[in-house]
């Protein structure tokens, strides 16, 4: 959370720093197939945020003792860039906080992969945030989703998520790097697409429980609308002539 | 453990194949010897970063960024600006490369690339003194996204691009005022690489990754308009004089086909 | 969701049928039948369009021998675990880095694949595919497999598991014949679009 004196006003009039209404989700691009090497891969800008992810497996587990008898160990590696954000130049490698949203992705991706039709095998999901604008973990997510999907991991059901919290006092979806850092409060959330189970939720800040009661359920309204996009990414993808493997920013 | 002997296997085989093909003048891909896959350069592909561009070289594709930041000068050049150059070679760029730190195929790159731009001294420090004890530091950090074959070029070209795009940021009160800009910062030069790897006695530009698996020996080229800027000879086989002497003919003319896109 | 007899795209968790069918790359729950995997609906069918390869008894594979170890052969065929040629199911004495052509003759629920019916392959060039695309490269009775050898003059290796082998003739040609039906492995009518395709290639070469 930013000091206060920097804050911006979070609303005014009804509208958000940059416009939106509470309801609001920002514009969010989805591609599939991306790159040549990798298993599976996409690309997603949601926001100001660009986010490319690439899969690799079901492949032999590296280290052969970490392996599992039952099923596929999925690793999720969550990175970012050291020019991903406006404030200066970042050290390169993991620390603290991307170790916990591995950590955290990887248990949500564990809810919907179908890992014990690859015993003693590991996939890899590699997401690196190029630029970053406020809901990362969650742009990780959706684009960790459909590049499990184009590598063709069998899986149970599809995840999309959101970040909602409070800014200026007003419950918002899909909090901006402002409301990220000056806001009252945080929740990604993240629900399968098909039963609606949440399979991540973390929170920050001071709510009641009909906020996040209340918060939730405008999550939810929100991610069917990604889940939709993320469909929509995959069909493009196969029903085009040529497959693309490239990208512009 | 097994991925590396079955690496090394499959190395050997894509060696044999590509001695016949060269035979017959032919690489897989239908290229002529000193030819370069498709190129794409995109400037500005990172709003976060004070320049950056995305290279694409047949389908190998690297990111750079570059960030400024207050430095202290080094001790023996204090009216001086400094910058650094690294290269992350991203797990998710080619089912080789496992995450952790650099190594040392990541270090030469990035030195390589260093090397081309620091010898020909394309960025003027002296412009980026600000104060006593103060200068302003450049990171050009390239990422790489997917390995094709050639990552050298693809990479040294995005570093390039991405310098051209930089702008430098307004500086108070010794501070980096973030997101706002001063100026652009202009490359009097511009500083690329072409690679190129020898098979049997074949010398063949830009390889592709197969290609690279057959190759006995590597060189690589910088140039600027009109000299060369940086020699990087790697992998253990050797090359003749004459060899190298065609290599930086070759790579003072294709080297001018990639300044293009900078 | 899937209406009458359109050809739809259906991604993981969407439905495919709303009674529960036993078909692959699918999974029934609450008496109807989910899609794993991103596929294709056609004439009442699930069509993969993307899986990573599950060896199967009778599969056509194509392989590279990594090692030789007391139970038999180490063959690398594109899968997380190397298969087995179990030694006594062999005569010929293999290399290592030889290229075979066989058959899957065991697999397991851990991944233990062993291959039989082995015969080892002349030098060539192994190209690795996506597994779900090799039935697209074999074509309808072989169609296009048939196509690509004879206007090529090459010997061409195909195993189910994404692995090809090339010997001879006209190599480039073939691998960029391979490559461009990969790429363009949805579209109608591919076989005589490829046919048109290898006919120009040709005719370039000869100028």
């Amino acid at each position: 959370m930013g000091s206060a004196k920097d804050a911006p006003e979070l609303i005014k009039d009804g509208k958000r720093v940059d416009g939106r209404t509470p309801e609001d989700m920002r514009d969010v691009k989805i591609e599939a197939g991306v790159l040549k090497e990798a298993d599976g891969s996409a690309y997603v800008e949601w926001g100001g945020n660009k986010v490319i992810c690439g899969v690799y497996g079901p492949r032999e587990c590296i280290p052969k003792h970490e392996a599992s008898p039952y099923k596929a160990l999925v690793k999720c590696r969550y990175t970012m860039t050291t020019f991903a954000s406006v404030e200066g130049h970042s050290r390169s490698g993991p620390n603290r906080r991307s170790r916990e949203i591995s950590k955290v992705l990887t248990e949500a991706l564990e809810s919907v992969v179908l890992a014990n039709e690859f015993p003693k095998t590991q996939i890899d999901v590699d997401v690196i945030i190029l630029q970053a604008e406020g809901g990362t973990r969650i742009t990780a997510l959706t684009a960790a989703m459909v590049a499990l999907a184009d590598a063709g991991v069998p899986m149970k059901d599809m995840i999309s998520g959101v970040a909602v919290g409070k800014a200026g006092g007003v419950l918002c979806v899909d909090l901006g790097r402002d409301e990220d850092n000056y806001g009252e409060s945080d929740i990604p959330v993240a629900f399968k697409s098909r039963s609606k189970d949440i399979v991540l939720l973390q929170m920050d800040g001071l709510l009641t429980k009909d906020e996040i009661s209340q918060a939730l359920d405008m999550a939810m309204a929100a991610s069917e609308k990604l889940s939709g996009m993320q469909g929509e990414a995959l069909r493009k993808e196969y029903e085009r002539t040529e497959r693309k493997e490239s990208f512009r920013m | 453990m097994a991925e590396d002997v079955r690496e090394m296997i499959l190395k050997s085989v894509r060696k044999d194949i590509a001695l016949e093909l060269l035979k017959k003048n032919e690489r897989a891909d239908g290229r002529s010897q000193y030819d370069y896959r498709k190129v794409e350069v995109q400037k500005g592909a990172v709003t976060t970063a004070d320049g950056s561009a995305l290279a694409t070289i047949g389908g190998s594709k690297v990111l750079c960024g570059i960030k400024f930041d207050m430095m202290t000068p080094f001790p023996d050049r204090p009216q001086d600006g400094v910058f650094m150059t690294m290269a992350e070679f991203s797990p998710l760029a080619s089912p080789m490369f496992e995450p952790g730190p650099p190594r040392e195929n990541s270090i030469e790159l990035a030195r390589v690339v260093d090397r081309g731009i620091r010898s020909a001294e394309v960025i003027d420090t002296a412009s980026l003194f600000i104060e006593e004890g103060k200068v302003l530091g450049l990171f050009i950090d390239m990422f790489v996204l997917d390995h094709s074959g050639n990552l050298t070029d693809t990479a040294a070209l995005a570093a390039a691009a991405a310098l051209a795009d930089t702008k430098v940021p307004k500086v108070e009160d010794g501070a980096i005022l973030w997101g706002q800009y001063e100026k652009e910062m202009k490359l009097p030069m511009k500083p690329v690489t072409s690679t190129f790897i020898k098979v049997g006695d074949k010398l063949l530009l830009d390889p592709i990754l197969d290609e690279e698996y057959a190759a006995d020996a590597q060189l690589t080229i910088g140039t600027v308009e009109g000299k060369v800027s940086c020699i990087q000879k790697s992998k253990n086989g050797c090359f003749t004089k004459d060899e190298v002497l065609e290599a930086i003919e070759v790579a003072l003319k294709k080297g001018d086909e990639l300044r293009e896109f900078v | 969701m899937w209406k009458g007899d359109l050809l739809k795209i259906v991604i993981p968790g969407e439905m495919v049928w709303d009674t529960p069918k036993s078909v692959p790359h699918t999974y029934v729950e609450g008496g109807k039948t989910y899609a794993k995997v991103v596929g294709l609906m056609r004439d009442d069918r699930f069509v993969p369009l993307q899986v990573s390869y599950k060896p199967k008894v009778g599969d056509a594979v194509v392989g590279i021998v990594v090692d030789e170890r007391g139970p038999g052969y180490m063959v690398d065929v594109n899968l997380p675990y190397n298969a087995v040629i179990p030694t006594r199911k062999v005569r010929i004495k293999l290399p290592i880095s030889a290229a075979v052509f066989g058959k899957i003759t065991f697999v397991d629920e851990v991944g233990n694949t062993d291959i039989g019916y082995v015969k080892e392959l002349s030098r060539g060039k192994l190209v690795t595919v996506p597994a779900s695309k090799v039935p697209r490269i074999i074509g309808k009775k072989s169609s296009m497999l048939e196509q690509i050898k004879k206007e090529t003059g090459s010997a061409i290796f195909v195993g189910n598991n994404g692995y090809i082998w090339i010997v001879g003739g006209d190599m480039p040609l073939a691998i960029r014949a391979i490559d461009r039906i990969i790429l363009k492995a949805t579209t109608n009518g591919l076989t005589d679009d490829m046919a048109e395709w290898l006919h120009e290639e040709k005719t370039k070469k000869v100028k």
